[in-house]
């Protein structure tokens, strides 16, 4: 197993239902260049659609709160996602969100999701100050 | 040999603390960390976490850091022992109290480049002395031998009243290799004109020198130095483990440590470990819970060589207040 990212083309369940209790309150709003940090199941499942629908590039990162690396890489994905507005730069904690991080398999941290319109394209595990800029501008649509 | 050269025998240092907050060390903040290293004069170069620990690559090795327990290892001309004051300070924000410590080396390559407190062992000793804490009162230093003056392993540990019995949880098996086959230390040097990064590199020589295979179940962060030189870290569940190589000819090195799985050490990954670098000679400590079968240690781990060709020239054994036995072998290759 490797730390730099692998190519898998599998696609997303969609119809995976919302298990753990939504938050109430507010929903994220797809602000231009911020990372959106998904609280609930079903503002994950809410973001991934939109998406997936937008044939925009999506980036995951997978962080916990205790983890050093993830704290390590948070201003650097923040930077990105005011670097490049027209892609979606989506933040999921493994604590709060248990069932994402399980059926995501996430076993080290920070891990980084890349997926167009549903498909995994590649994925980063660790913090890599350099690689995870230089995935970002590979995958992005030209 | 060379005059001299990049000095690849590590310089290691682990510190037990205990505390109230679950999480200790790792609410460490990277302002902090790198405030530490900085007195080090290393820096991050990548990192990855689990459930159960961090681990960094360092632009001098590695740092693992659990909860209660930091692991911090240094080549080159580092100054380690001065990460020592901000560690404590840092500790004892977090509610943390320090219970043992325990300081580490081979023999360097090349002494007389090392700064000071790294210029000989007594200088190390009272730099250590000096700034721990009087509760732990219960110190040892000592230099084990071998059968050759080229190599010796130094030991410091202090402790306190409770954690000199205490034993340390599982073992820990560290491996010195030198005089590598020149043909498999080429591997760790970069390709001109290769412009991927480090970590991109690194991943590649992971694969083509079977580091990735000592232990298929660990995650593992490779990093090539340019324009040559090659760490690791890998983590599976609340166990690391570490490689370090300096692949120039004249004064070649590579080091591997892991942790084992309590009584029985990870014999295989030793093997395997050896057989990527099949060096000239090797070193092997191991430290574990005392009142243990170092007998059947310095058996097992000859067992584990013997069949690459290489044999035992001495073992001794040591107990050490913290750290438990700790045992010390060296190897060199049979002539063919």
């Amino acid at each position: 197993m490797g730390c730099v990212g692998f190519v898998d083309r599998r696609t997303l369940n969609r119809g995976r239902r919302a298990r753990d209790q939504p938050r109430k309150g507010d929903r994220a709003m797809a602000e231009e260049g911020a990372v959106i940090a998904c609280h609930s199941v079903d503002e994950w499942s809410q973001q991934l659609e939109q998406g997936n629908e937008s044939k925009k590039l999506v980036v995951i990162d997978f962080t916990a709160s205790w983890c050093g690396p993830c704290r390590m890489m948070a201003p650097i994905f923040s930077e990105l996602a005011k670097k490049f507005p027209g892609v979606l730069f989506l933040k999921v904690d493994v604590d709060e969100l248990k069932t994402v991080a399980q059926d995501w398999a996430i076993e080290a941290m920070p891990t980084f999701v890349f997926l167009k319109e549903g498909t995994i394209v590649d994925k980063l595990v660790g913090a890599h100050k350099d690689d995870l800029p230089k995935k970002v501008e590979l995958h992005m649509p030209k | 040999m060379a005059v001299s050269g990049f000095e690849g025998f590590e310089k290691r240092l682990e510190l037990h603390f205990s505390g109230d907050n679950p999480l200790g060390l790792r609410y460490l903040s990277i302002d902090d960390l790198q405030q530490v290293l900085d007195a080090v004069q290393c820096s991050i170069v990548s990192a990855a976490g689990n459930r159960s620990f961090d681990a960094y690559v360092l632009s001098e090795s590695s740092l693992f850091l659990y909860p209660h327990k930091i692991i911090l290892k240094t080549c080159g001309t580092t100054q380690l022992l001065r990460s020592i004051p901000s560690l404590l300070h840092h500790a004892a924000d977090l509610g943390l109290r320090l219970r043992s410590c325990r300081y580490s080396r081979g023999r360097f390559i090349f002494p007389a480049a090392q700064p000071f407190p790294h210029t000989s062992f007594p200088d190390e000793v009272r730099f250590l002395d000096a700034r721990l804490p009087a509760t732990l009162r219960f110190r040892k230093a000592s230099v084990m031998p071998s059968a050759t003056s080229a190599h010796s392993w130094h030991v410091y540990s202090a402790a306190d009243d409770e954690f000199s019995v205490l034993p340390p949880s599982g073992s820990t098996i560290e491996v010195c290799m030198t005089e590598l086959d020149r043909s498999l230390a080429r591997r760790f040097h970069r390709r001109k004109g290769d412009d991927r990064s480090g970590d991109e590199a690194g991943a590649e020589m992971t694969e083509l020198t079977e580091i990735g295979g000592i232990n298929p179940r660990a995650l593992v962060c490779g990093f090539a130095f340019d324009p040559c030189g090659y760490s690791m870290n890998g983590l599976d569940r609340d166990r690391y483990s570490t490689i370090h190589v300096t692949p120039e000819d004249g004064h070649s090195y590579a080091s591997f440590e892991c942790v084992g799985g309590g009584e029985m050490m990870e014999l295989d990954c030793l093997r395997k470990a050896v057989h990527v670098f099949r060096p000239g000679a090797v070193s092997v400590c191991t430290a574990a819970a005392a009142g243990g079968d170092e007998g059947g240690v310095w058996s097992a781990v000859a067992n584990a060589l013997e069949p690459l060709g290489l044999s035992c020239r001495n073992q001794a054994a040591e107990d050490f207040p913290g750290a438990g036995t700790v045992t010390y072998q060296t190897f060199t290759a049979r002539r063919k």
